[in-house]
């Protein structure tokens, strides 16, 4: 019995050589684009392949529109042309690192390249090298697609159903974890293995999603319903994360008394997971749940701080929001397993669109894939005789827009994999080629050496030395009808992936420094950046209506707070520990952890200042409030200046001596006003808004003295 | 004091310019440095470091094509 290791490179291989075979008979030129399509499109399952094999195609059409054009256009002004060309791959390598669609834009950027470059902005040529590679890009899907669907078909449905299965376990799983937390019990070491085990289920759960979609009828047809689940999903992670974030302030708190039904609501929410696991078992559910919520004991309330109510406002409104959400979820899963029916048109989310934010990441890397394009053009150009002439700039778009759209990836990780596959293919070329006469020798050698390479590169995480290894031997033996050996090709493709590797590391530090420490430190102050622009609109009236240049202001900023998290947690992983012995890498995950939740916090209190507050409370509170606000803005400008160690004592005793004055002056400005006056719902957005402000300070003071343990001093030094 | 007649190398048949494994080595011999001096913290003498790679390979490229490879 054959591994699935194996039966995927046959496939693979296989494809290679039928789709070489067809293109020779047919007395095409440059055979190899049909075997560029098959080792690109080639995954796992059928579904995952078609998808990938449409955006190759669909890009490839895409791209031979817009090269023509430019050719028709600006033949005549080898400037204009290329200014042209590197604005559209720019462009494309901006779209591409969004969240749609990557590959399509990938293709529809470098193929543009590919076209114009080898037609030599010849009108007539153009035409045959943008027919050639469409055909040959058609072909070598065709050939892949056919093989894939009758060799071996594997269907991504029952890897979905599986990783539908286990995503819901996870996040059970996390919900009880959660709530052990909430009680002061739980383990938190075990917290972040399970969060990141979340994390890739949800992962695996949209890849397979797409996938399923496109080669199981069934997941198809209830594509609508799975997509709704997919954003239920999404918002539950996060959800969890934000309701998680609001423990720290509870723990001096015996939560059973002031939320008498904790038991039950967890009781409720433990069966309706266990209920969604059942129903994903194709088993009926038992239960229906009914709407609940998380109640106050108003006598247990009056003995608390105001602080300690503040805590378990904002503690209640996210548990409040976990209830209707994993409702929410029990109907959809309900649906799509057929137990009960739900209007989808009504069901559908929110959509999140809002118009477009510029993305800085993104900006850079289309700057950078401008900047590589324009100094291997200028090469081109200027130096003669330069190695591989047009073949450098070709080059140059497929490799850049990967290297620039991944800054996290060492160039040296991509270096040594192309090297070895330049060693490898030139062998291949020089040793074995020459003694080949016959389609049958090729093919044998084609099948043998992409079997191998596929064989040996199988995993995910070795993606990149499958595609070099691919890449590098397809056009190295650039296999014709009219073969002919020359040194040279190997030689000039050596040296112009030396130059290229050149171009990529000059490039790579314009305009910043892509040292992971030195990003880490950008990243951080920009974030603290935002966060303090954030801060500062609480100070503006939530009743008044913000101007669009305000609301797009803000969404920038918003989003930014958002995801730096995360990039910092992945730029954090590269810093070289060996390098830099006063800071291990838990003490910069922990930052990371910090600083997702000074983010959720933010959201938060931002969330909190649009509820309603009454009147005479927001006049009473006022100053205090704004003082308050003054000071973590003043705090979050010294990050943004300069993010490093603040005195953690003095800003504890701050931030205590804050506590008790205002506890004092909300008692006073109760007692004025006669809290028996104020409606209840306006009091509770009040206490949101003060476990918010409490809340940003708590996770400020945390990150001043997780920052002042860790030398952030030595990471601003140069190095090499 | 040097016998300075450039001449190629022959590897296999075939041949290189002197130029471009003297320019290898010189890398070659620039990369080592520069770890050496990220290793003991001296590199935070420099002002900006990949400039003084690109410098310090021109310098050993400069001396190999001197006194190892003739140019």
């Amino acid at each position: 019995m054959l591994s699935i290791r194996t039966k995927e490179s046959i496939k693979t291989a296989l494809a290679m050589t039928i789709a070489y075979g067809i293109a020779l008979s047919m007395e095409w030129d440059k055979p190899m684009w049909a075997g560029f399509a098959v080792a690109f499109v080639s995954l796992s399952t059928v579904g995952q392949s078609i998808n990938k094999a449409a955006l190759r195609v669909l890009g490839t059409l895409v791209a031979v529109v817009v090269a023509l054009a430019l050719i028709a256009l600006f033949a005549q002004d080898r400037w204009l042309f290329i200014l042209s060309v590197t604005a559209w791959v720019g462009l494309c390598t901006y779209l591409m690192s969004g969240p749609k669609y990557q590959y399509f834009w990938n293709v529809c950027g470098f193929v543009v390249v590919i076209i114009t470059m080898g037609a030599g902005a010849d009108s007539a040529n153009a035409f045959n090298v943008a027919m050639l590679r469409a055909q040959e890009t058609g072909l070598g899907i065709l050939v892949y697609g056919l093989v894939s669907v009758l060799i071996w078909p594997s269907n991504s449905r029952s890897d979905f159903e599986a990783a539908v299965v286990k995503l819901a376990a996870t996040q059970h799983q996390l919900y009880r974890v959660y709530y052990d937390l909430m009680n002061g019990k739980g383990d938190v070491a075990n917290v972040q293995a399970l969060r990141s085990s979340a994390l890739q289920a949800q992962t695996r759960f949209n890849q397979l999603l797409a996938s399923a979609q496109t080669d199981s009828y069934e997941v198809w047809e209830l594509r609508r319903q799975w997509r709704r689940y997919q954003g239920l999903v999404s918002e539950l992670a996060e959800v969890l994360e934000h309701w998680r974030e609001s423990f720290d302030e509870l723990q001096a708190l015996d939560l059973h008394s002031q939320l008498p039904n904790l038991t039950a609501f967890n009781a409720e929410m433990d069966r309706r997971f266990d209920q969604i696991e059942r129903m994903l078992g194709n088993q009926a559910p038992e239960w229906e749940p009914a709407a609940m919520d998380l109640d106050l004991d108003k006598t247990a309330l009056a003995q608390l701080s105001h602080f300690h109510k503040a805590a378990l406002a904002v503690t209640r409104s996210r548990a409040n929001r976990l209830e209707s959400l994993t409702r929410s979820l029990f109907d959809s899963i309900s649906d799509i397993k057929g137990f009960a029916q739900v209007d989808s048109a009504a069901a559908e989310l929110a959509d999140s669109k809002g118009g477009f934010i510029l993305d800085p990441e993104r900006m850079l890397s289309a700057f950078r894939i401008v900047l590589i394009l324009w100094i291997a053009w200028l090469l081109l150009v200027y130096v003669e005789g330069i190695p591989g002439g047009s073949l450098l700039v070709m080059m140059a778009a497929p490799i850049g827009m990967a290297v620039t759209t991944m800054p996290q990836v060492p160039l040296f990780k991509l270096f040594v994999p192309a090297v070895v596959s330049v060693l490898f293919a030139g062998l291949v070329y020089i040793f074995v080629m020459p003694q080949l006469s016959s389609f049958f020798g090729l093919g044998i050698l084609l099948f043998a050496v992409t079997f191998t390479i596929c064989y040996l590169f199988a995993s995910p995480q070795q993606m990149l030395g499958r595609v070099f290894g691919l890449a590098f031997f397809v056009v190295i033996i650039s296999v014709d009808n009219q073969q002919s050996y020359n040194f040279l090709t190997v030689a000039n493709t050596a040296m112009v992936f030396t130059l290229l590797f050149s171009i990529f590391a000059i490039n790579a530090y314009i305009p910043y420094s892509p040292l992971p420490e030195r990003v880490f430190l950008r990243l951080l102050a920009r974030f603290f950046s935002s966060a303090e622009y954030l801060i500062s609109t609480l100070g503006q009236d939530p009743r008044r209506p913000l101007t669009p240049g305000e609301r797009r202001h803000k969404r920038f900023h918003a989003r930014e707070v958002g995801l730096l998290p995360g990039k910092l947690g992945l730029w954090g992983k590269m810093i070289d520990q060996r390098l830099f012995p006063d800071t291990d890498a838990k003490q910069i995950q922990a930052l990371v952890t910090n600083l997702q939740a000074l983010s959720y916090r933010i959201n938060g209190v931002i969330e909190a200042r649009g509820l309603p507050l009454s009147d005479a409370m927001a006049q009473e509170l006022t100053q205090d409030m704004r003082q308050w606000r003054l000071a973590i803005d003043a705090f979050l400008q010294r990050c943004s200046a300069q993010p490093s160690a603040e005195p953690v004592q003095a800003l504890e005793q701050r931030l205590a001596q804050r506590l008790s004055q205002l506890e004092a002056r909300i008692n006073e400005s109760f007692e004025r006003i006669g809290e028996d006056r104020l409606n209840n719902e306006e009091v509770q957005n009040f206490y949101r808004l003060l476990g918010g402000f409490r809340g940003v300070s708590e996770a400020l003071v945390g990150y001043a003295r997780l920052s002042a343990a860790m030398n952030l001093a030595q990471w601003r030094e140069s190095r090499f | 004091m040097f016998d300075y007649v450039p001449s190629e190398i022959s590897i296999g048949g075939i041949y290189f310019p002197p130029l471009l494994l003297a320019g290898i080595l010189g890398v070659v011999l620039a990369w080592l440095t520069a770890m050496v001096l990220n290793r003991y913290r001296l590199s935070r003498f420099f002002a900006y470091p990949p400039v003084v790679f690109i410098a310090l390979a021109i310098i050993y490229t400069g001396l190999i094509g001197t006194l190892l490879i003739p140019v």
